[in-house]
């Protein structure tokens, strides 16, 4: 029953990825979890919780579900949607004090873009540990006396993942392209349908291949055709496929307004598609939309004192701290998808971001405004 | 679909109070402005989720001492700057903090407290909590002010609403990037939690609530 459960909800859920699916928050208890169990949070994304829950099987742990407005841990924490308050809430307000003896609670390594372990620890008592990204690899952090490796904190994109991410684009997009093919074209409807699920998978499930393309370095902003809004490249595409649509028409005779439309409308699904930017559906390259993909990590080496909480939380595994000399280094921060989480939790300070003019953004604005859709930090009432 | 919305709505906390006003059509300012008849000059408020201080600035206006609460500190912002243009600075304390937070203030450290659009936020354990707090934080006799919107319980209403209710969301959404969430039955809410209810007053379509309840 669960298992069915399971399925039905990674199936729907995946199909409809972009939209929030708010769960029940508060405690769960998993196993037959005691006063000494380990506790773990996450957000309220249905599932999500589905899928930890489904990794726990067979651990006796409690589980607590914070408000995350239905939104996965990561979007969620980054932007403002996972924050401070929700994990102080739900530690408060669910009864889990009252359940077990010690004060420890296993986070989401990928909450740490939103959620202050310091801040927690001062006004809870309750010390956040992070645990690893993935769901699945809960049972053998636990195994390992709360020890994670160097994969357990990074974040992937395998081909499964691109593959629910090219399912989660194409069945909003050909649900509407149907839509609008009923009263337009309806003979084309199925080969538009087609084409949409073509596209995303091909975006998606290439990306290897032209990953090292997207640039987030210096004044390139992307590569061209993934560059949303920036450059004008999918007009200048578009226009390009429509004078060659047109001038097929022409010469096989079958130019109408109405041949004009339909053709118009196919290549611009396309042309928008490709250019779309993946939209920040990849966790390794940010949408042309976000300006903060242009920032970059400073390290103040006088304030680092080498506590190793950046090597803790970077999902890119950019950080390695020298022990002996108490210093850490960035050795990999090429990798770097500007999420942030490093500079959040550094109990010193001694990490911020910098734009590439050189302006300094400061850690404690980067802890307290958050990322909306557009990928801007709205710091002015304005 | 709202909790998309929700996310840019936090990006844009300037706008809030004129997509509250269109998605109420206006009832939130008159339902504020009566339940703030409550409150007398040199009694201590609590005003709990103030966004921009909408109700903690009119009972600072009425002679309160305020504090203000809230978990979005743009809001803040926002409050605090209208509080210094209207000359209330002094009345109204603004702080950073949830609900789950309350338990650090002093019991029956208020005469009255107040809440416009929050607990329709909250999670079922936060309203509970909340609500528990409210008691202890209250002194005897205190009232609790809360204004929240509401789902019509009879039919009629309740088609009228949605149909009314679905191109306003979309209207205000695209205007300001605001919406709003309905709360589940709150009288008995409040007298599940020990509250004794002074008066209710509904909007016409009975989908804006403004409650008086007092600490018994």
């Amino acid at each position: 029953m669960d298992t069915l459960r399971f399925y039905v909800a990674t199936v729907a859920e995946t199909l409809l990825r972009m939209l929030p699916f708010p769960t029940r928050t508060g405690l769960y208890a998993i196993g037959r979890p005691g006063p000494d169990s380990p506790v773990l949070l996450t957000c309220n994304f249905h599932l999500t919780v589905e899928r930890v829950k489904r990794a726990l099987r067979g651990v006796d742990c409690w589980l607590l579900v914070a408000n995350s407005r239905g939104i996965n841990v990561w979007c969620a924490a980054t932007g403002g949607l996972l924050t401070n308050h929700d994990v102080i809430s739900v530690l408060k307000t669910s009864g889990i004090e009252e359940r077990v003896h010690h004060r420890e609670v296993i986070l989401p390594q990928l909450a740490a873009t939103g959620v202050e372990a310091k801040l927690i620890r001062q006004k809870t008592h309750w010390k956040v540990l992070w645990g690893p990204v993935e769901a699945k690899d809960i049972p053998g952090y636990l195994a390992a006396g709360k020890q994670k490796t160097a994969a357990m904190r990074r974040v992937e994109f395998p081909w499964l993942r691109r593959l629910e991410m090219a399912v989660a684009w194409g069945f909003p997009i050909s649900a509407v392209t149907a839509l609008v093919a009923w009263f337009v074209w309806r003979a084309a409807l199925v080969p538009l349908v087609a084409l949409v699920w073509l596209v995303a998978l091909l975006v998606f499930l290439a990306f290897p291949l032209y990953e090292r393309f997207l640039s987030t370095e210096g004044v390139h902003k992307g590569f061209i055709v993934f560059d949303f809004g920036q450059s004008g490249v999918q007009v200048f595409l578009w226009v390009l496929v429509m004078a060659a649509s047109l001038l097929i028409g022409q010469m096989t005779g079958g130019l109408t307004w109405g041949y004009a439309l339909r053709w118009g409308l196919a290549s611009l699904l396309v042309v928008v598609m490709v250019s779309i930017d993946l939209m920040g559906s990849t966790p390794i390259y940010k949408s042309g939309l976000h300006e903060d993909r242009l920032l970059s990590v400073r390290l103040d080496r006088d304030l680092c004192k080498g506590a190793g909480f950046c090597e803790d939380v970077c999902p890119r595994d950019c950080f390695e701290v020298d022990r002996e000399a108490r210093k850490a280094t960035r050795p990999r921060a090429d990798a770097c998808v500007q999420c942030g989480a490093c500079i959040v939790q550094c109990p010193f300070d001694a990490l911020s971001f910098a734009t590439p003019s050189g302006e300094i953004i400061p850690p404690a604005d980067i802890r307290t405004y958050k990322l909306n859709l557009m990928g801007r930090r709205i710091k002015a009432a304005g | 679909m709202t909790y998309v919305l929700m996310k840019v709505l936090e990006s844009a906390p300037s706008r809030y109070d004129k997509g509250i006003r269109l998605l109420t059509r206006g009832g939130v300012d008159a339902a504020y402005d009566w339940l703030c008849g409550h409150v007398q000059p040199g009694q201590r408020a609590l005003d709990i989720g103030c966004g921009t201080g909408a109700l903690a600035l009119r009972a600072a206006r009425l002679g309160a001492d305020v504090v203000g609460i809230d978990v979005n500190p743009q809001m803040l912002a926002l409050a605090r700057a209208q509080a210094e243009r209207q000359g209330l600075a002094e009345k109204v304390t603004w702080q950073e903090k949830g609900v789950a937070e309350l338990g650090e203030e002093a019991d029956a450290a208020f005469d009255v407290i107040m809440s416009g659009l929050c607990f329709s936020e909250l999670t079922p354990d936060e309203r509970h909590y909340t609500l528990e707090q409210a008691r202890r934080l209250l002194r005897s006799g205190g009232l609790l002010l809360l204004a929240d919107e509401t789902r019509p319980r009879d039919v009629g209403r309740r088609v009228l609403h949605v149909l009314i209710r679905l191109p306003l969301v979309l209207l205000t959404y695209f205007l300001t990037q605001t919406t709003t969430h309905a709360l589940p039955d709150a009288p008995a809410m409040l007298r599940e939690a020990g509250f004794e209810i002074d008066e209710v007053r509904f909007n016409r379509l009975h989908d804006f609530v403004a409650i008086v309840a007092r600490n018994p």
